[in-house]
């Protein structure tokens, strides 16, 4: 390897572990869909308990944000695409 | 307009005059068609949301819209009251959901308590702020006592 070469390297390394970094669904407050309504849809789209559900709509609603689901990409967009039929707020985010 | 669960399961709206009827027939009017695209706006251009998810999405809604509609003037030619069941509960909620999300993008109304009472000087501002309400109180009622497992 010489001199050259090896900054390329490390910007490939520095790449690949950007992209091994996990989508998270992001779903954001609103004030229109009901609090009730919130916890009953993630409990329908990703199978929450009632508690795990109500624990992440109130994050939602005093934090502004919640992150509930976390992985790759391509199940974080149908998760969203639910969410978005529900008429809920939702978007994709990096994982930090 | 008298709204009440029935013993079947369901919700029953039973509208008492020609204003009650505008009220639900207006449901599809206080919604705007750019629900989808303003979802889409939360996505990044990689998702391509615009133009694979959104249209499908857009046309689901408009579908809510157009079923409340109907069935809102099929039960007043036929002087009936309006029954809400289990089988067409989420389409009900969702049109519902869309007119306050227009409204709600339209007045601001923003939380409850946080209401601006200047607001009220603006005719249909004061209107709308109570059609939104009375959509919210039908939610509510829908989640309570239809949308149960």
């Amino acid at each position: 390897m010489n001199a050259v070469d090896a900054p390329a390297h490390e910007t490939q390394t520095r790449t690949k572990k950007k992209s091994d970094k996990p989508w998270q669904v992001v779903v954001l407050d609103d004030p229109v869909n009901l609090m009730e309504y919130v916890s009953r849809v993630l409990i329908k789209v990703f199978g929450f308990s009632k508690e795990k559900a109500e624990e992440l709509m109130m994050a939602v609603h005093q934090r502004g944000r919640a992150v509930v689901w976390s992985g790759n990409r391509e199940k974080a967009e149908m998760y969203v695409n639910q969410l978005h039929s529900a008429q809920l707020h939702a978007t994709l985010d990096r994982a930090e | 307009m008298t709204v009440g669960p029935t013993v079947a399961g369901g919700l029953k709206l039973v509208p008492e005059t020609e204003q009650d009827w505008m009220l639900l027939i207006g449901i599809a009017g206080d919604s705007d068609s750019d629900l989808a695209g303003r979802l889409a706006g939360l996505m990044d251009e990689d998702s391509m949301w615009d133009e694979i998810v959104a249209p499908e999405l857009s046309e689901e809604f408009s579908k809510q819209r157009i079923t409340v509609v109907k069935e809102v003037m099929k039960a007043k030619e036929e002087g009936e009251d309006i029954h809400i069941l289990k089988g067409s509960v989420e389409v009900w909620y969702g049109a519902l959901n869309q007119a306050r999300l227009a409204l709600e993008d339209k007045y601001k109304f923003g939380a409850r308590e946080e209401v601006d009472p200047q607001m009220f000087e603006d005719p249909s501002a004061r209107a709308a702020y109570f059609r939104n309400n009375f959509y919210s109180h039908v939610q509510g009622l829908l989640l309570q006592y239809v949308m149960v497992d």
